[in-house]
């Protein structure tokens, strides 16, 4: 354990240390504060902007962080040669890709934390709450992210930087429009349907972490109302964690294969 | 205990490069032995493969044929890479942190308790000279520093094996001696250690026994004693001629002029004894006489020169 802490440490300092992130940091700040500027455009939704905005802000940036950083985290130690140092030292590969992942998780809890707290000061300044629903919302969005780093980091264990951001920003959209194309496989003949279907059920489902806005049953969801439910967070978490670590596991037995020249 | 500390067995390593998967034979054969408490060089000329091979030795590249065993276990063994110690070639490290901070990193990767972390760094800041450099990120080192810093990092889980790859290159003679001290200081602590090269006098002065790779095949390994032959190859003369000049050289003897006079370098058959008398006898002024046998250079150039002449 003290091995795995040691690399997510490292892992997290590194990003605290790298400017670029708070440039990223500096801009999701940036975009949740343009909220206020943008509510005076409207008559009295003040509050619904600040909260759609900002939670815009959240997974947008989120996301870019989880996939720029995650697509680097194996392949700068390679390219830099700091794993020569590293994998031979008593650790196990899988102990390094575990504290590598650990240590991003580490990085976004923290970056989405600020952007959260930022969200809720703006919100309080307009005199509202940062309540259960929004809560929820981030916590939704932090799962989303954990998903989006283990896909980057599982791309990064066997290509360059540039295709697994790709592959990675790639997964991400379409697992985003999985119902989009689910509506769009019902529509079509039974072969298409079924490549389609076979293909959403393969890809990660990353509506289920942005459901605002989406008609469960009859109702609509939304973080301006009740949002979602305990078993709704639970299940979905569930399906994030379980769809993570299955992404890892095929990300750490490919580095446990691999030749470091 | 087991007097061999590190045994490589028939090792080769074939990569397979680019879009048509281009055979390539990084090492072709190598095997031999570390013993216990020796210090044994690894020699090569650049791209002979003695990095591929520590590489495979350290679990860094898996072999294509061949086995390794370090510290009696096969290779790779979390068990064995806690008593072993390793500085890769031009070693880079998180240049965002400061030497303190990478041992401690290190550590704690051993297992080491914080307490005792600290402690160990800070003796092994102390003994490779960075005490005034401990709170400076690693990214402001020079290269030198840099190689002091991956001693240390080496030394951090009190190794029995210390394994160095190229730790000379890009060294002044300054920081090249402190480097063979610390070697020689590690194999009176009892450690054994391992490291390739291709700085020859280096070897010369350190080594208990080398081995030899050239273009992916060991040639050589041994005491250097054996491996160097006693014969001699020729005698060198220096001397200022007398007012009678110099008498007729030997068949194959060469002239040279050099600052201080001339210097004759005799065959090996060449009678030195009636050259002596003879340029006495011409009332020349002999400074010095010199046996030249065989040394490192001359086996790793011969070495090389007879794999390069195979090869075509």
């Amino acid at each position: 354990m003290r091995r795995i802490q040691a690399i997510a440490w490292n892992t997290f300092r590194e990003a605290v240390r790298n400017k670029i992130l708070y440039s990223l940091l500096f801009f999701a700040v940036l975009i949740i504060l343009s909220a206020l500027a943008m509510g005076n455009l409207t008559l009295h939704e003040e509050i619904r902007m600040t909260r759609d905005i900002g939670l815009f802000g959240i997974d947008a940036f989120g996301v870019i962080i989880a996939i720029f950083v995650g697509v680097n985290l194996l392949y700068k130690e390679l390219d830099l040669k700091t794993v020569y140092t590293i994998l031979p030292k008593p650790l196990h590969r899988w102990e390094f890709v575990l504290g590598k992942w650990l240590g991003m998780l580490l990085t976004l809890a923290v970056q989405m934390g600020v952007m959260g707290l930022v969200l809720g000061l703006t919100l309080w300044w307009q005199g509202a709450q940062f309540d259960t629903p929004m809560v929820k919302a981030v916590w939704l969005l932090f799962v989303n992210v954990m998903l989006v780093t283990s896909i980057a980091v599982f791309f990064s264990a066997f290509s360059s930087p540039f295709l697994s951001g790709f592959f990675a920003l790639g997964c991400f959209l379409v697992g985003r429009s999985v119902p989009d194309i689910r509506a769009l496989a019902a529509k079509l003949g039974p072969l298409a349907k079924t490549v389609l279907e076979t293909g959403c059920s393969l890809m990660p489902n990353m509506h289920l972490f942005y459901p605002s806005g989406a008609i469960v049953g009859a109702e609509e969801l939304s973080v301006h109302r009740d949002f979602v439910g305990a078993s709704y967070l639970l299940t979905s978490t569930a399906y994030g964690m379980a769809y993570s670590l299955i992404v890892l596991i095929l990300a750490m037995l490919i580095f446990r294969k691999r030749d470091f020249v | 205990m087991s007097d061999v500390v590190l045994r490589a067995d028939d090792l080769a390593k074939t990569f397979r490069l680019g879009f048509l998967r281009k055979r390539i034979e990084a090492v072709k054969q190598a095997s031999f032995e570390v013993r216990r408490g020796e210090i044994f060089g690894y020699l090569g000329p650049n791209g002979s493969g003695k990095t591929t091979t520590l590489k495979m030795l350290m679990g860094l590249v898996f072999p294509s044929r061949g086995r390794a065993e370090v510290l009696g276990r096969p290779v790779p063994d979390r068990q064995a890479k806690r008593r072993l110690g390793y500085l890769p070639e031009s070693p880079y490290f998180y240049d965002y942190l400061t030497p303190e901070e990478f041992l401690d990193l290190v550590g704690a990767l051993f297992d080491v308790k914080r307490a005792d972390r600290r402690a160990r760094a800070d003796r092994l800041i102390e003994r490779v000279g960075l005490s005034s450099a401990r709170g400076r990120p690693l990214r402001k080192f020079s290269k030198g520093m840099l190689q002091r810093i991956g001693i240390a990092q080496a030394l951090m889980g009190e190794p029995e094996l210390v394994v160095l790859d190229e730790p000379m290159t890009g060294l002044d003679p300054i920081g090249r001696k402190e480097i063979r001290d610390l070697m020689l200081d590690l194999k009176r602590e009892g450690r054994t250690v391992l490291y390739s090269t291709h700085i020859l006098p280096d070897v010369e002065m350190t080594c208990d026994r080398v081995a030899m790779i050239f273009a992916g095949r060991i040639r050589n390994v041994g005491p250097l004693s054996e491996l160097l032959t006693a014969r001699l190859l020729s005698t060198e003369v220096c001397l200022r001629p007398g007012a009678a000049g110099l008498p007729d050289l030997p068949q194959g003897a060469r002239k040279i002029e050099s600052p201080d006079g001339l210097v004759i370098d005799l065959p090996a058959d060449a009678d030195v004894d009636a050259f002596l008398r003879a340029v006495l006898a011409a009332g020349a002024r002999v400074h010095s006489l010199t046996p030249r046998r065989e040394s490192l250079e001359d086996l790793f150039v011969r070495e090389a020169t007879s794999q390069r002449q195979g090869a075509t």
